[in-house]
């Protein structure tokens, strides 16, 4: 990250705690500060989490239509932390992403990814269970609140317990599945899972800590601080806002895309 | 055999619990939420004994009496264990009854018309599933492509998680509330369905699960739905008649009223005046259950899906032995890798070699 970018991005901080600190979000039935809604990233954070020119797409007839759009990156405290070995895998990753990210196969995209992909992502808030639902997949993940379980097998999705710090949602996460090695991968197999298209990965050492808090009607502030001794030197924090979908018919559609990808998987055992 | 007799102690001890609550529903005060309407939040199953369409020497008698309704769940539970779908369920913890179901005083679960049988399909209905299903054998017994049901997992949605019918296992619900909104996810394939509760209209898109509006009506939420995806079909599980299509005038009216703790007494009724004569009603009851329900993730490395085409290629080009059914073995708990195992010399007396080449 230039020195440019971090300023913009502690000075973007220091203005969002200003203006949270004069915010009282409004309650639940229950008491707590109310996240239910429609929300989505408005970023390129899913194409780089760290900054990025613009770029070609990874196939020469989408043009410009599938290009990479430019982003200042999200990375708070950045570059992201790689172990030598792991940077040098990143960048074998980055060259392959169109293989090797299982975005492109429909997999179910993990922790944080899932919040930052550009699909509206839906709160649904009890006092005991949050689910937060994606569009992509129909991912889905149910945050425990108040609960010391433990992950019973890992996942793709992972395992969420919550708790309320004030008016901030803590999320912890664990549990992850770090590999996507599978039988439809004879051809090369991939290790890892990817946080986005630019070979950034994670392993199954994976463990989140996400703080979620309302910064006014229409926005949220999304952190998450992201672990794995397997790839970083030490833990490192994305950072970035939520805006609320205000659309009066918004609803998650199906963006069920198995639909989209059986060819392509499945191709070369299917019947001419 | 040892795991069976614990279920059968198991299962006495739920009986003593329903006898009472069977007759007690009446009086029952659902707990609330925060918001105030009854609480309904929590794990449910559906599975059953109860037969979805009334056999038809129980034509005119569509409730049992308490104890005929005891005595037909536990010749139900025992005569189903040594059953084997794909896995012994038993093994797995699977079965209806390790999961919560419980005696139903009901002989259908179809409820209306009167004699528990679904109405007959109009003339137009019956021409287009008989062409629908027609086209589905022409292509052969092996799976062409990822979009056969040929013992392929398909991962796009699971239809049983609504209209609900009967399954073998997994036909568990969690359900989440918030005030807005009640969000139901089915054990398969994690399949969602988001019912909005703030009086928006309904949506213009198709839905695989079809487009859920609810509203509440005292203790009952009422469902109405629309707007399924006509790609989708509805039934075709064990226990129901064949699968038929779901066309763009297929509603669905549900009831879900809490009636104890639990116990959910779930009411559906189907109208689609492209397919039935009439409209009919099904009541699926959902009983409490032990959480959590984990992610179901059907896409990710689908081995059915992969196994299945590339063992169909094999077989065309005669490379593998033809598909065979599950034999009576002489140990009915034998899963079926393992009586595949025991075949496999068999297989191959028949003409084809036993594993690919």
């Amino acid at each position: 990250m230039t020195r440019a970018t971090l300023c913009a991005v502690v000075m973007a901080t220091a203005v969002a705690a200003a203006q949270s600190q004069a915010y009282r979000a409004p309650r639940t039935a229950g008491g707590q500060a109310d996240l239910n809604g429609f929300w989505q990233a408005l970023n390129t954070a899913n194409w780089d989490l760290e900054a990025h020119e613009a770029a070609a797409g990874p196939i020469l007839q989408l043009g410009a239509a599938y290009a990479v759009p430019p982003g200042a990156g999200v990375v708070v405290d950045g570059p992201i932390p790689y172990k030598p070995d792991a940077l040098a895998m990143k960048k074998k990753y980055a060259a392959n992403a169109l293989r090797e990210d299982a975005e492109v196969k429909c997999y179910l995209p993990g922790v944080p990814r899932m919040m930052y992909m550009p699909y509206p992502v839906q709160i649904v808030q009890s006092a005991n269970t949050i689910l937060m639902m994606s569009e992509f997949a129909s991912a889905l993940r149910t945050i425990y609140m108040n609960s010391t379980t433990r992950p019973p097998a890992d996942t793709w999705m992972g395992w969420s317990t919550g708790k309320w710090d004030g008016d901030t949602l803590v999320i912890d996460s664990a549990g992850f599945i770090g590999s996507t090695v599978g039988a439809l991968d004879e051809e090369g197999a991939v290790h890892v899972r990817f946080f986005d298209r630019a070979g950034n990965y994670h392993t199954d050492g994976l463990h989140v800590v996400e703080r979620i808090r309302r910064t006014d009607a229409d926005h949220l502030s999304y952190q998450a601080t992201i672990e794995d001794p397997n790839v970083y030197t030490r833990p490192w924090t994305i950072s970035m806002p939520l805006y609320r979908r205000v659309e009066p018919n918004m609803q998650l559609g199906d963006f069920k895309c198995e639909e989209f990808v059986g060819d392509l998987v499945y191709g070369k055992y299917q019947k001419k | 055999m040892a795991s069976i007799r614990r279920n059968n102690a198991f299962s006495c001890l739920l009986l003593a619990v329903c006898a009472v609550s069977l007759g007690a529903q009446s009086r029952y005060k659902a707990p609330r939420t925060p918001d105030g309407h009854p609480d309904l939040q929590g794990y449910w199953t559906n599975l059953t004994y109860t037969p979805f369409e009334r056999p038809k020497e129980l034509a005119s008698k569509p409730f049992y009496t308490e104890k005929e309704a005891i005595d037909a769940f536990n010749k139900a539970v025992e005569g189903s264990e040594n059953q084997v779908v794909h896995y012994v369920n038993t093994d797995f913890g699977a079965t209806p009854v390790q999961t919560g179901a419980q005696p139903n005083l009901r002989t259908s679960l179809v409820i209306d018309p009167p004699d528990g049988r679904i109405p007959p399909m109009t003339p137009e209905a019956q021409k287009r599933e008989a062409a629908r299903i027609a086209a589905q054998r022409a292509g052969g017994p092996l799976a062409r492509t990822w979009r056969d049901d040929r013992g392929t997992v398909w991962c796009v949605f699971h239809d049983r998680a609504v209209p609900a019918v009967t399954a073998p296992y997994g036909s568990n619900y969690q359900i989440v509330q918030s005030k807005d909104y009640i969000v139901m996810i089915y054990e398969w394939n994690s399949e969602r369905r988001v019912i909005s509760l703030n009086g928006q209209p309904h949506g213009a898109v198709p839905l695989y699960a079809g487009d859920s509006r609810g509203h509440w009506e005292g203790d009952t939420l009422v469902v109405d739905t629309v707007h399924f995806n006509p790609k989708r079909t509805f039934m075709g599980s064990p226990g129901t008649p064949p699968a038929v299509s779901v066309t763009p005038t297929f509603h669905l009216t549900e009831r879900f009223t809490r009636t104890a703790d639990d116990t959910i007494t779930h009411t559906y009724t189907v109208e689609d005046p492209a397919t039935w004569t009439r409209p009919w009603t099904v009541e699926m009851p959902l009983h409490r259950m032990k959480g959590p329900m984990l992610e179901y993730a059907c896409n990710e490395n689908n081995v059915d899906a992969f196994t299945t085409l590339r063992n169909a290629r094999l077989q065309e080009a005669g490379k593998l032995a033809p598909p065979d059914r599950v034999r009576n073995v002489e140990d009915p708990k034998a899963t079926v890798i393992q009586r595949e195992e025991n075949e496999a010399g068999g297989a191959g007396k028949a003409g084809g070699a036993g594993k690919a080449k």
